[in-house]
C-alpha cells in the first residue's frame, strides 16, 4: 500500500480541505455544463479503435472534430464525438440535438462503398449487451423518455480489413475518408428534415 | 429419473454463462451449476509482453469498467518500480476509480436490476427490460441515464475519453487536473447526489415487498473479504485486505494487498472456465467468501463522509442480529449506498486544494522482479500479480477478479434459489427468471467485456438421464 494515502493521521476519511458535509441545493441549482446546451447537430463516430477499418467511426469524427473547431460558425451548431461504442448514457445528448449523424464502418457493405441512411427508432433492435447500443435503439431511448427523436442519419462506408490488434487502416478505408467527412458536412449544412430517400450509396 | 434444466444464456449480466439444475425424479433441485462458457486466457497471452504494457492490456479485459484493470495494473507496476507515487497523483487514481464504481453501479441498478425490482420476477418477459422500466417510472430511468452520464464524464474529463483511458501510467498519471475541470466536475456532483439520495429513499420503501428474496437470494453463512482503510473504513482503493466470517468476526486484519498469496487460494472445476478463490486456512470448499459492495459495507465501521454512513447504519439494520448483512439479495442495497460515498469523496477530493498540485508522477525502472496490486473493482477486490524477467519481460501473470472471488458464493446462491422457487415439475419462466436474477444481484464480470442486457435468447430444457429432451421452454431475442 501507498504511504500516501488522503487519510487523516489518524487514518481516517477526514481530508485536508474536504468538507465535512456535502453543499446541496445551491450547488445543484448552478449545475449549468455544455450539457444542457441545445444542439443543432451532433456527430458521433463510433467503432473500435484496434479492429483495423472498424476504427473509421471515431477517425472520421477526430478529423471532422479539427475541421469544426477550426470554424467559429461550424462549432457553435455542431458538436463531435468519437467514442468506441455507444452507451446508454448517449441518449441524454441525442436528446438534445435536432440532427444526429453515426458515422461507422459496415461489414455488410462492398468494401469502399460509402453510403447513407436514415434512421428511425426501432425497440426491437434491444442491445444485449449493455457496454453497446444500436444507435436505432438509443433512438427508442430518447423517444419513449423524452418523447422526442432528433432528424438522425446513418453515414457508413464498406471496411477491408478488420484484423485483431491492427491499428490502422486499410487503403480501401484510407480512400473513404474524404467521402464521408463531405457527406456528414453535407447533412449538417442542410436544410432540417432532409427527406429520407432511401440508402443513398455510392463508390 | 436424473433431469437437467440449462438456463442458456443467463441474461442481464456481463458476458456468457449457463446455469444447470439436476433435478431429482421428484422434480426437487439436487445440484445447482454455474459455468462460465467464455476463455478469454489474458493471464497467458500477456508472458512475453514489457510490463509497462499490462495497464493497456489488461485494461481490454473489460468494456464497462476498464479503470479497475488500469488501476490495479498499475498498482502492481508502481511496485515493480518500487515507488511511492505522487500524493496528488493518488488522489486523481481515486478519483477515477470512484467514477468508475458511480457509474458501473449505476448500470447495475437501474439498467438491469431495475426490471426484477421495479416490474417484478414473475411479470411478462417480454416488457421486463429497460422499455418496460421506462414505460413504469420514466424518470428512474432518466436518473440512471445522468448518474452514468455523470461518472463517464468524469472519467472522460480525466482520461481523455470514456472508454479504455490510458491517462493513469506506471508511477502516477501522466497529466495533472487543471482548475477548470475541477469546477466543471465539481457542478456535475450535486446533481449527482441528489439523484443518489432520492433513489435510495425509493429503494427503503421497496426493501420490504422483496422479504421472501431477501430470505432465499444467497442467504448463507460466509465470510467476506475487502479492502479497508487503515481505521477500518470504506475503502476502494488501497489499504488493507480484511475477512470477517459469517458472525462478523475478524479473522483476517491488516494484511499488506501483497500478501495475498497467504490468504487465498485458487481451485478450478471442470464445469467452469472461471476459478474459484477460496480462503486458505479454511481450504477448499469451505473458504467460502463473497466479495464486492456487500462485503464492504459489512467489513466497514464506517464510511467517514456523513449520507454514506446514514446509509450505510441503515444497511446493517437489515440484518436482523448483530452480524453481517448475509443475504446477497443485498448488494443491490449495499450498490446505493456506495454511489452515495462515491459522489461525497468524489466532492471531498475536488475540494481538497493539492489535486491541482503538477507533480502527478514518478519516474523510475523496474527495481522489483514481483509486483501486486490490489484495488476495489465496483464487484469487488481485484488483484494483479506480475512477475518480470531482467529485461522487463513478463514472465507470469495471475488475475484473480472480483466475480472470481464470487463464484463460490454464486453456485451456493442459485442452488438455495432454485430449492426454493423450482419445482421441476412445473416449470415457469418467472421462477428461473429468480435464479438469473440471484446472479444479477453479484453482478458478475464474466467476460469482463460485455454487459448482457435486455432480451436475450433463453432456452431451458428439462432432459432425461439419457438425455433425451422432455419439456423444453424457450425465450426468443
Amino acid at each position: 500500500m501507498s504511504a500516501t494515502a488522503p487519510w487523516g493521521d489518524d487514518g481516517s476519511h477526514s481530508t485536508a480541505g474536504g468538507s465535512a458535509h456535502p453543499e446541496e441545493g445551491a450547488a445543484a441549482a448552478a449545475f449549468a455544463t455544455s450539457a444542457t446546451r441545445p444542439l443543432r447537430a451532433l456527430v458521433i463516430g463510433y467503432g473500435s479503435p484496434i479492429r483495423g477499418d472498424d476504427a473509421l467511426g471515431p477517425l472520421v469524427a477526430d478529423q471532422l472534430e479539427t475541421r469544426v473547431s477550426a470554424d467559429p460558425e461550424l462549432s457553435a451548431r455542431v458538436e463531435v464525438q468519437a467514442r468506441h461504442i455507444l452507451t446508454a448514457e448517449l441518449v441524454d445528448d441525442l436528446a438534445r440535438a435536432e440532427r444526429v449523424i453515426f458515422i461507422d464502418a459496415a461489414a455488410n457493405r462492398a468494401p469502399g462503398e460509402v453510403s447513407r441512411q436514415r434512421l428511425a427508432p426501432d425497440a426491437s433492435a434491444l442491445s444485449t449487451m449493455a457496454h453497446f447500443h444500436d444507435p436505432r435503439e438509443l433512438l427508442a431511448w430518447c423517444q419513449a423518455l423524452y418523447q422526442r427523436v432528433p432528424e438522425t442519419w446513418l453515414v457508413s462506408a464498406g471496411g477491408a480489413d478488420w484484423g485483431y490488434a491492427c491499428y490502422a487502416l486499410s487503403e480501401t478505408a484510407q480512400a473513404v475518408v474524404a467521402p464521408m467527412i463531405a457527406e456528414v458536412l453535407s447533412l449538417v449544412g442542410a436544410e432540417p428534415d432532409t427527406p429520407n430517400t432511401g440508402p443513398e450509396t455510392y463508390s | 429419473m436424473s433431469r437437467t434444466i440449462s438456463i442458456d444464456p443467463v441474461t442481464r449480466i456481463e458476458g456468457h454463462a449457463r446455469i444447470s439444475l439436476q433435478l431429482a425424479d421428484s422434480g426437487a433441485v439436487e445440484d445447482a451449476k454455474f459455468h462460465l462458457t467464455q476463455f478469454r486466457g489474458f493471464e497467458k497471452f500477456c508472458e512475453g509482453r514489457p510490463y509497462r504494457e499490462m495497464p493497456a492490456l489488461t485494461a481490454r479485459t473489460c468494456g464497462i469498467c476498464p479503470v479497475s484493470h488500469l488501476l490495479a495494473s498499475n498498482k502492481a507496476c508502481d511496485d515493480l518500480l518500487a515507488v511511492t507515487i505522487p500524493p496528488t497523483a493518488e488522489k486523481l487514481r481515486r478519483l477515477m476509480n470512484l467514477a468508475q464504481l458511480l457509474q458501473s453501479h449505476a448500470l447495475s441498478f437501474f439498467h438491469l436490476s431495475s426490471p426484477d425490482l421495479l416490474l417484478g420476477w414473475d411479470s411478462d418477459p417480454a416488457k421486463r427490460n429497460i422499455f418496460g422500466v421506462m414505460a413504469k417510472d420514466p424518470e428512474l430511468a432518466k436518473q440512471g441515464i445522468k448518474l452514468r452520464q455523470i461518472g463517464q464524464t468524469i472519467i472522460e474529463m480525466l482520461g481523455g475519453k470514456k472508454i479504455h483511458p490510458t491517462w493513469v501510467v506506471p508511477g502516477g498519471v501522466n497529466e495533472p487536473l487543471d482548475s477548470d475541470k475541477r469546477e466543471a466536475m465539481l457542478n456535475m456532483l450535486p446533481e449527482a447526489l441528489t439523484i443518489a439520495k432520492d433513489t435510495y429513499a425509493l429503494f427503503k420503501t421497496m426493501v420490504p415487498k422483496f422479504k421472501d428474496e431477501a430470505e432465499h437470494f444467497g442467504t448463507m453463512p460466509t465470510m467476506f473479504l475487502s479492502l479497508v482503510s487503515p481505521k477500518g473504513q470504506l475503502e476502494h482503493y488501497d489499504g488493507f485486505l480484511r475477512i470477517k466470517d459469517a458472525q462478523g468476526r475478524i479473522v483476517e486484519d491488516r494484511v499488506p494487498p501483497s500478501d495475498y498469496p497467504r490468504i487465498i487460494g485458487e481451485a478450478v472445476e471442470d464445469f467452469s472456465y472461471m476459478k474459484f478463490p477460496y480462503y486458505k486456512p479454511l481450504g477448499y470448499p469451505n473458504g467460502i467468501y463473497r466479495v464486492g459492495p456487500l462485503a464492504r459495507l459489512n467489513n466497514a465501521e464506517s464510511c467517514g463522509t456523513p449520507f454514506a454512513d446514514v446509509a450505510l447504519a441503515e444497511f446493517h439494520m437489515l440484518q436482523e442480529d448483530s452480524g453481517p448483512v448475509r443475504s446477497s439479495f443485498h448488494y443491490h442495497y449495499a450498490r446505493l449506498v456506495e454511489i452515495i460515498f462515491a459522489i461525497e469523496m468524489m466532492q471531498r477530493l475536488l475540494k481538497d486544494p493539492s489535486i491541482l498540485d503538477t507533480r502527478v508522477r514518478a519516474h523510475a525502472r523496474g527495481n522489483r522482479d514481483e509486483g501486486i496490486g490490489v484495488a476495489e473493482a465496483p464487484r469487488g477486490t481485484l488483484m494483479h500479480h506480475y512477475k518480470i524477467d531482467e529485461a522487463g519481460l513478463i514472465t507470469w501473470v495471475d488475475l484473480i477478479i472480483a466475480t472470481g472471488h464470487n463464484n463460490l458464493a454464486m453456485n451456493r446462491s442459485i442452488k438455495q434459489v432454485a430449492d426454493a422457487y423450482v419445482d421441476g415439475n412445473t416449470l415457469s419462466e418467472g421462477m428461473l427468471n429468480r435464479v438469473e436474477a440471484v446472479i444479477r444481484c453479484y453482478d458478475p464480470c464474466l467476460s469482463c467485456a460485455s454487459h448482457a442486457f435486455g432480451q436475450m435468447p433463453l432456452s431451458i430444457e428439462l432432459k432425461d438421464a439419457s438425455g433425451a429432451v422432455i419439456d423444453r421452454l424457450v425465450r426468443d431475442a
